[in-house]
């Protein structure tokens, strides 16, 4: 099959490809951004309210049931919340980027188009309209008297730029093979959840058994969750090696995810 | 001039799944750059050329290959095999609708529709108006695309792929969904489009619209070209295919079985042209009768379409005249159309031979007979006459 070689009619307009592509992701993400709450009453609200409703969850139970300690001076509520918008936002991105091509089944059968931008558009909603929830909450808990460290974000916005790239990678992978392989979606749920409680989210590495510590330290998100903590509640905006270390893992995932997402989208037509 | 469209010995390769795990198997063969091990071949070695200003019409049955090739043409999918070269843009309606989302309201629809095709937001508001005029929906433009009916999705379609003035239009099945005026209309779009210079690639099962706005055709057969060519000559052919495909075979009674039980029988038929001749042409139909008891037999000659539509039958006792004796218990019979007006097609030559008191019919022989050129009237044959109108 290597001696096929098409001009795709997109093609012809090469001088207006980049600008189609641009419209189209625009359009893609206003309609990500729209269907998705079109109908429900809530709208755009919900998505402030989920993570609310879970930090409020995780607060009784940890500070009234379990009255864990240990969160390096600031409160339970503040721990948690700095790490847990980040993984909310990376788990949703991924899910919906992995089940977002059926919903373009229609397109992808009847015109020629990239069809990455699809889930570049479904990526970048999701973690667009969580990041404008985690800011609302910092500026919030900061109100409230938390020691937030508000020019921490000089960190914490790059780093939301390498767990989105992170992100994108990995979503363009599964909705690829999600495509063939329906069973994606469903594995996926599970190995989400486990990976929340594996990460150090609601505890901190202190309290992990020493034994234990290097395994759950390895985790990269948690390394994420580390080094948001220490620019936002500590203040410490000291640039580490270990960013460079996470941008190109971050790079590679992308780069990974695209190659995956390239090799099987010629073939969605069939099966999508 | 270069072709505007042009493809060479494309051939498309569809993956075929046995099981579950052909599935991942799939996955990880085209991970590593292979194709699918099993393989369904929807199309093989079609080549053809479209100049500016020319239309095609893509016939053929259910999964030929038709939208296949359709969808190769407008790049939504790659060929296996060969290469397609496009040199200008293309406007295609692809299965009903060229993909909208059902959520979305016909004007948001539009906007989409739009941005694939490349279009600046201000272009797109330009076109807007005149998208919505020819869709001519009325109110229900506001409304929920899942909540139209299927004429009308392919009303806001055709409105959209046409507004832009194409190089290459490809509509497939578009016109077999529109209430009467809207084909109309579109209709005469096409017309006027193709009279403009424009291209047509239109795939249709029905070969008046084929015959209507197609120069040329292409009738594919289980994803292979069966004919290309003039359309009325390759609509001919595959109106007749279905014909003699719908009729089955028929057995004609074997005449040493007849003549043996001693009844009447034909027991030759010949057709002078032979086989094949030109409409408006001389036929003659030659042929001689075996007779059990000597007695001069009653002869009936009739011509019926390839699917069994009769067309005419003429027996000698009608017009009077008795068959030639050439021996004991032989008779000879010959008929002439001199201007067999018969329309461009596939038919049968039928004898059949009966008692002299023209009762009782015993035996029925037939010859194929392909009437050839170039009309595009409708119906079986030319009837006489005039138009009293200017020139």
């Amino acid at each position: 099959m290597s001696d096929a070689t098409a001009t795709a009619p997109s093609t012809s307009m090469l001088a207006h490809g980049r600008a189609r592509d641009r419209a189209l992701f625009a359009n893609f993400f206003r309609r990500e951004l729209t269907t998705r709450y079109l109908g429900s009453v809530t709208g755009l609200a919900w998505a402030l309210l989920h993570p609310l409703a879970l930090l409020a969850v995780y607060h009784f139970v940890f500070t009234s049931i379990f009255r864990a300690t240990g969160f390096a001076g600031s409160s339970f509520l503040a721990f948690v919340a700095v790490a847990l918008w980040p993984w909310l936002a990376a788990q949703e991105a991924i899910q919906r980027g992995t089940t977002t091509l059926a919903g373009y089944a229609g397109l992808i059968r009847k015109v020629a188009f990239p069809h990455e931008l699809v889930i570049y558009a479904s990526v970048a909603a999701t973690l667009a309209l969580h990041l404008a929830g985690y800011l609302a909450v910092l500026g919030v808990l900061k109100i409230m008297g938390e020691p937030i460290h508000l020019e921490g974000l000089l960190i914490a916005l790059p780093l939301w730029a390498v767990l989105a790239l992170a992100v994108t990678g990995i979503a363009l992978a599964l909705a690829a093979l999600q495509v063939f392989v329906r069973d994606v979606e469903h594995v996926l749920m599970p190995v989400l959840m486990i990976l929340m409680y594996l990460t150090p989210i609601l505890y901190p590495l202190t309290l992990v058994p020493e034994k234990l510590r290097p395994w759950i330290a390895a985790n990269p998100f948690g390394w994420l969750v580390d080094r948001l903590r220490e620019a936002l509640l500590e203040g410490r905006l000291a640039f580490a090696w270990g960013d460079l270390v996470a941008l190109a893992v971050a790079v590679a995932l992308f780069a990974g995810g695209r190659w995956v997402f390239r090799r099987l989208s010629p073939h969605f037509e069939d099966f999508v | 001039m270069a072709a505007l469209l042009s493809l060479d010995g494309i051939g498309k390769d569809y993956a075929k799944i046995a099981s579950r795990g052909g599935r991942v198997r799939l996955v990880w063969d085209l991970l590593r750059g292979r194709g699918a091990a099993q393989v369904f071949r929807a199309l093989d070695d079609v080549s053809f050329e479209l100049a500016r200003g020319a239309s095609l019409g893509v016939i053929g049955e259910n999964g030929a290959g038709k939208s296949t090739l359709l969808k190769i043409v407008a790049g939504v999918i790659k060929p296996t095999r060969g290469t397609v070269v496009v040199r200008g843009r293309v406007g295609a309606l692809l299965e009903l609708g060229s993909g909208f989302h059902p959520e979305y309201t016909g004007l948001a629809n539009i906007d989409l529709a739009a941005a694939l095709l490349g279009l600046a937001p201000a272009e797109i508001a330009a076109k807007r108006d005149e998208i919505i005029a020819f869709a001519d929906l009325g109110e229900h433009i506001h409304d929920p695309i899942k909540h139209y009916s299927s004429g009308m999705v392919v009303r806001l379609g055709f409105a959209v792929a046409t507004a832009l003035k194409p190089d290459v239009l490809i509509t497939d099945e578009v016109l077999a969904v529109g209430d009467e005026s809207f084909q109309k209309k579109c209709i005469a779009w096409i017309e006027r489009y193709l009279g403009d210079g424009g291209t047509l690639l239109l795939c249709s099962h029905s070969m008046y619209h084929v015959q209507k706005l197609c120069r040329h055709a292409l009738w594919l057969r289980d994803g292979e070209v069966a004919r290309y060519g003039d359309a009325p000559a390759v609509t001919q052919a595959y109106l007749a295919y279905h014909e003699e495909k719908s009729m089955g075979a028929k057995a004609p009674i074997p005449k040493a079985a007849a003549t043996a039980a001693g009844v009447y029988a034909v027991q030759t038929l010949e057709l002078d042209p032979d086989d094949s001749m030109p409409q408006g042409g001389k036929l003659t139909i030659r042929g001689d009768v075996f007779s059990p008891d000597g007695r001069p037999p009653v002869v009936l000659v009739g011509i019926v379409r390839a699917d069994g539509t009769p067309v005419y039958g003429v027996a000698t006792d009608m017009d009077r005249v008795l068959p030639r004796r050439i021996a004991r218990d032989r008779y000879a019979f010959t008929l002439e159309f001199p201007v067999l007006q018969l329309l461009p097609g596939k038919y049968f030559v039928r004898a059949h031979a009966l008692d002299p008191e023209g009762v009782r019919l015993f035996d029925n022989v037939e010859r194929s007979l392909t009437v050839t050129g170039d009309a595009r009237e409708f119906g079986l044959v030319r009837l006489p006459h005039r138009w009293d109108a200017e020139k």
